[in-house]
């Protein structure tokens, strides 16, 4: 039994993701350059929550995608530790388009089991179940254009759930949502988070989201996109806005991103 | 939590699609009142339309040039009456529509299957399709002297090595499907080229994350995204096909069809039998038309409503 928990001690402490000095240009049609991303250092542990804040268009999307492995960095060392492989346990979910509109929600959920050859009946079972942990129950034959916003991330995160990741990228995945649907989905997706032990990136650009959920805060600056502070969130779950120590980390974070501006 | 819960749980799985889009349903029951007055409406045009006709065709009283509507309608009753040692109206309409389906039937397959090619595989397509541009152009009909030299009047049971066949297919010339094929094939391509092309890069990136392997990529994301330009373009095709065979048919060297009936009823200034034949040239084109609509909605029904 101790054994147990201490591995499980273990599995948490462990790496998950090791980034250095991990650089990304683009370059545009035009034939100006622009740097996405500049000497990002950066250490997942394996079951951590990390939230990245930074303005829109400071390359969060870039990092995610160079973890996804949907885009190759210039420079630098990225280390997927922990058995994670792509198209295998890493999930991603995307702010728009994260559903096939083609397909009912239901074989949307499914269709990450549908290409590992799992049997129909068996993937129906799973993605049931699924949809009935993220609230949509009743909903297995709709068609996205039929779901409401927050709907629709409840889906593409049972969708993303169905694979079994170990590691779960979001970018930005509540930024179209009304302020109360956020709140309900960030409930949600800490449930989901504390019930399958995986380890989260979530970008946003919302301080408060990103101090609610996350572990630890990363916050980008802009073009180009460095790490220019780390805040450790060690307030007690579940977190309310409307305490002193919230406001002093939302203080801090706040002048952090001004201190960027200037 | 929750106004979005408290909607889910208190509706029932049958009924929880439509009630979230209770604006659907007003329209439907807005429609059923109006339709009625919108309907007598569209009838009233038409029947104008069909008094003066008959009015002016009775007060010239010259059939051979302008039939009256009633001798029109005559002829449409009698489908089966043979015209000319040629046929009914019936029997070439119905030659026309098989020379048509046929040559849309080749014009799809080679259509879809080229335009998947083309537009998952940038080298063939760049090799392909300054040929296709160059011959897209072209009037279909201006094919036909040349399809007819090369195919010379031959059927299509003679291509089996059968001479004559005794069927309605001695009536299908290759030469005809031919022609066919070429006024289908270019919209069906280039339509389906531009939607295997042109899927968004989120969809695949999505279903790449997701684990699909190339092949499963292209099955599960190019094809259904595809979709409704593939059957926008089989649309088009089916209703180009339509046009060409019956300018095909008015053509020399024809000598059955509904185009050729039509043809041959003018030279013999029975202009009730060309009038029958237009509105049954028009209706059966409005007909495929409609199909092809149903079709469209039965399997992409998604698209219409896609954000």
């Amino acid at each position: 039994m101790t054994q147990k928990t201490e591995k499980q001690k273990e599995s948490r402490y462990a790496k998950a993701i090791k980034i250095q000095k991990l650089s990304k240009v683009f370059h545009s049609e035009s034939g100006s350059t622009v740097s996405a991303l500049h000497d990002i250092n950066l250490t997942v542990n394996s079951g951590e929550f990390i939230t990245v804040l930074g303005a829109t268009g400071c390359g969060k999307t870039t990092l995610l995608n160079l973890i996804a492995g949907l885009d190759i960095p210039d420079e630098g060392y990225l280390d997927l530790n922990d058995n994670l492989k792509f198209g295998m346990n890493i999930a991603y979910v995307f702010q728009h388009y994260t559903l096939f509109p083609w397909r009912t929600t239901l074989n949307n959920v499914a269709f990450a089991l549908e290409m590992r050859g799992i049997s129909k009946q068996e993937r129906k079972l799973e993605a049931v179940k699924l949809l009935s942990k993220v609230g949509l129950e009743g909903f297995e034959n709709a068609y996205t254009h039929e779901l409401s916003g927050g709907m629709r991330q409840r889906a593409a995160i049972a969708q993303a759930l169905a694979m079994k990741p170990k590691l779960l990228l979001m970018d930005e995945p509540f930024g179209a949502v009304d302020d109360s649907t956020r709140a309900d989905l960030q409930r949600m997706i800490i449930q989901l988070w504390h019930e399958n032990q995986i380890t989260i990136i979530f970008v946003t650009h919302n301080i408060d989201e990103a101090i609610i959920l996350g572990d630890r805060v990363l916050v980008l600056s802009e073009r180009p996109g460095k790490i220019v502070n780390e805040f450790d969130v060690n307030l007690p779950r579940p977190r309310n806005h409307l305490t002193p120590e919230f406001t002093e980390f939302f203080m801090k974070i706040r002048q952090t991103l001004s201190g960027q501006l200037d | 939590m929750k106004q979005e819960e408290k909607k889910i749980n208190s509706t029932d799985k049958k009924n929880s699609v439509t009630v979230i889009l209770p604006a659907k349903h007003c329209q439907d029951g807005h429609a059923a009142n109006f339709d009625w007055s919108k309907r007598i409406r569209s009838i009233v045009g038409i029947f104008v339309l069909l008094i003066i006709w008959q009015i002016t065709a009775q007060y010239y009283d010259q059939p051979w040039i302008f039939p009256s509507v009633t001798r029109v309608l005559s002829q449409l009753a009698h489908p089966l009456r043979e015209h000319y040692a040629s046929g009914t109206l019936l029997s070439n309409t119905l030659i026309s529509l098989l020379r048509v389906l046929l040559g849309f039937l080749f014009a799809s397959i080679v259509g879809v299957t080229l335009g998947i090619v083309m537009g998952s595989i940038s080298f063939i397509r760049d090799i392909l399709e300054p040929v296709i541009e160059l011959l897209r152009p072209l009037c279909p009909i201006a094919w036909l002297p040349f399809a007819i030299v090369i195919f010379k009047l031959k059927t299509l049971p003679q291509l089996f090595g059968i001479n004559y066949s005794h069927t309605i297919f001695d009536q299908v010339q290759i030469g005809m499907i031919f022609v066919i094929f070429v006024g289908g094939f270019f919209p069906v391509l280039t339509n389906t080229l531009d939607g295997v092309a042109s899927v968004r890069r989120n969809y695949l990136l999505l279903a790449k994350t997701l684990g699909a392997s190339p092949v499963q990529i292209f099955y599960h994301v190019h094809l259904p995204a595809a979709m409704p330009m593939i059957l926008t373009g089989l649309r088009q095709g089916l209703g180009l096909c339509w046009f060409v065979i019956i300018a095909a048919e008015m053509m020399t060297g024809s000598d059955s069809g509904i185009g050729y009936l039509l043809m041959y009823a003018a030279d013999n200034s029975a202009m009730d039998i060309v009038i029958a034949a237009m509105l049954i040239i028009g209706a059966v084109g409005a007909m495929l038309s409609f199909l092809m609509r149903r079709v469209m909605f039965r399997f992409v029904g998604w698209k219409e409503k896609e954000i």
